[in-house]
């Protein structure tokens, strides 16, 4: 078998696995748009009397929250595995992913939820509405700057679940830094960064990279360059920043791997 | 209750309490993530005031001291319930429960109590930080603070029931967590922590009114500012009040049911 085919077999497993508890993954489908789109409510019953936030109109804003929540529904959908990877270390658990014939981290990938779905699809149709109703740029370049974008966003994310998954070799707990900085994600991804102050603006530019996400590609297709408080060079690179973070999280997982303790017994 | 039985349930609380303390990091992030929200509605409503000074009568200021205290609410005041009943019904530990000399609803009450104990400790000493995160501000009167003490007393009362209801729910599906996630977003938003109700296009004010999600925050702390006040404070109590028996004989009636299916693992 090649190893395409035996990683294909394993996530058909768990999506078989998981599809046994078919109440379960309704819910969960659900909760996952829910969870998602709470804070677009949020806006939307702001912006229904306001018009605007920071200067960006409701249906700007719903396309830059589009960008984020197709990127977080990839980054579930496809990469979810990272997030069990701490609790299998902990409890000894990833002996199993060693002894299959494909990278450990391939086994880790093919594990999945549904309520991934759930944030896939309630981004997708927010997306497709918003590309209707804002000034996008959907000349054939920006909408490949759009698809690279969106890639990058979902790997931004994603780097970040797959350097504290490699970490938990090492320190057996970090799913109160993910949480945290999925908190993070999920709170200030899906505004324009400039309402929040430039400390702030500064902060989730730098030190945790919300603004390669979605603020900086929104801000490039919808012609808002000139308000950032970066270059617009840095803002028009931003699909890179994914998979420069990307790389860097898979040498971090290489170079912890080896530190993997059994549990024993 | 007799005096024995009285401090059986004593004994419960006490542990449910010193439980919740020990998970200090996990409190910890809970707060972070807590005073995160404050901070990024304080700023959305800045940005979205732009500089009026009011709007619907409302001073930014007034606004982002409800908010604050809106959102320390729908933390505080969660149906811990739900997240402790599943797992004890999924293991079997729930048979324990039953051989316990007092029912089981008395022994939900008796921990969720001292769970909100230790929270409420931890929270008094939180307020100066959610004071320079959004804004705090006293009562708009001795009486609205106190009027406010009863509405909290009965907004709690009603999440209990709430907690027993959904946690209960397990005794069917044997999980929970998807509800509780639900929850946990539906009342944010419908209990006024992110917009408060008179902030609210005029057709979702009217679901949230014919919701019990109000009686979490919005009416409570609508007290508290005065906003509600004199005969409408009564109303709001009112309002609270009939949820809290709604609530309460749907815990019952869901339990009596409950009962029926309880399945202990293993022999």
């Amino acid at each position: 078998m090649t190893l395409a085919s035996v990683a294909w077999a394993l996530f058909l497993a768990n999506v078989r696995a998981t599809l046994q508890y078919r109440l379960n993954v309704v819910i969960w489908f659900v909760v996952g748009i829910a969870f998602q789109l709470t804070s677009f409510f949020f806006l939307w019953a702001l912006l229904a009397r306001f018009r605007a936030v920071g200067g960006w109109t409701l249906e700007e804003i719903a396309f830059l929250y589009g960008i984020r929540l197709v990127g977080h529904g990839l980054t579930v959908f496809v990469f979810g595995g990272f997030q069990i990877v701490e609790w299998n270390v902990r409890e000894g658990y990833f002996d199993r992913y060693l002894t299959w014939p494909v990278p450990p981290v391939l086994t880790v990938l093919t594990w999945w939820r549904p309520s991934s779905a759930g944030d896939l699809f309630g981004g997708l149709v927010l997306l497709a509405a918003a590309i209707r109703i804002a000034p996008v740029d959907l000349s054939p370049i920006g909408a490949l700057y759009l698809v690279l974008a969106i890639a990058g966003a979902a790997l931004v994310e994603a780097a970040f679940r797959f350097a504290f998954a490699a970490l938990s070799f090492r320190f057996l707990r970090t799913s109160g830094l993910m949480f945290f900085v999925d908190t993070v994600f999920n709170t200030f991804g899906n505004l324009p960064l400039r309402i929040f102050g430039l400390g702030a603006e500064a902060a989730l530019t730098f030190a945790i990279p919300v603004a390669f996400i979605a603020y900086f590609p929104a801000s490039v297709l919808l012609g808002r360059t000139s308000e950032l408080a970066v270059p617009p060079a840095i803002a028009y690179g931003a699909p890179l920043a994914g998979a420069v973070l990307f790389g860097l999280a898979y040498l971090l997982w290489r170079h912890e791997l080896p530190r993997y303790q059994s549990s024993g017994s | 209750m007799s005096a024995a039985l009285f401090s059986t349930a004593w004994q419960m609380a006490r542990l449910e309490m010193q439980t919740f303390l020990s998970w200090r990091l996990n409190l910890g992030l809970q707060v972070l993530g807590m005073l995160a929200r404050v901070y990024f509605v304080s700023a959305v409503w800045t940005a979205v005031y732009a500089g009026r000074a009011e709007v619907d009568g409302v001073p930014l200021e007034t606004l982002i001291a409800y908010l604050t205290l809106a959102n320390i609410h729908v933390w505080v005041i969660y149906p811990q319930t739900l997240d402790v009943l599943p797992p004890r019904i999924r293991s079997g530990a729930i048979a324990l429960d039953l051989a316990r000399p007092i029912g089981l609803l008395p022994q939900l009450v008796a921990r969720s109590v001292g769970g909100i104990a230790g929270l409420t400790a931890i929270v008094i000493g939180l307020l100066p930080i959610a004071f320079l995160v959004g804004s705090l501000r006293w009562p708009a009167s001795a009486e609205a603070g106190a009027l406010y003490l009863v509405s909290v007393v009965l907004a709690y009362a009603i999440t209990l029931a709430i907690g027993i209801v959904l946690g209960l729910i397990a005794f069917w599906t044997l999980e929970t967590n998807g509800i509780g996630l639900l929850y946990y977003f539906v009342n944010l938003f419908f209990a006024g922590a992110l917009v408060p109700l008179w902030a609210m296009p005029d057709w979702v004010q009217k679901i949230a009114e014919l919701l019990p999600f109000q009686t979490q925050a919005y009416l409570p702390i609508s007290i508290y500012f005065g906003r509600l006040a004199g005969t409408e404070a009564l109303r709001a109590l009112g309002i609270q009040a009939v949820w809290l028996a709604l609530m309460w004989s749907l815990a019952v009636l869901v339990w009596r049911r409950a009962i029926h299916r309880v399945v202990v693992q293993g022999g």
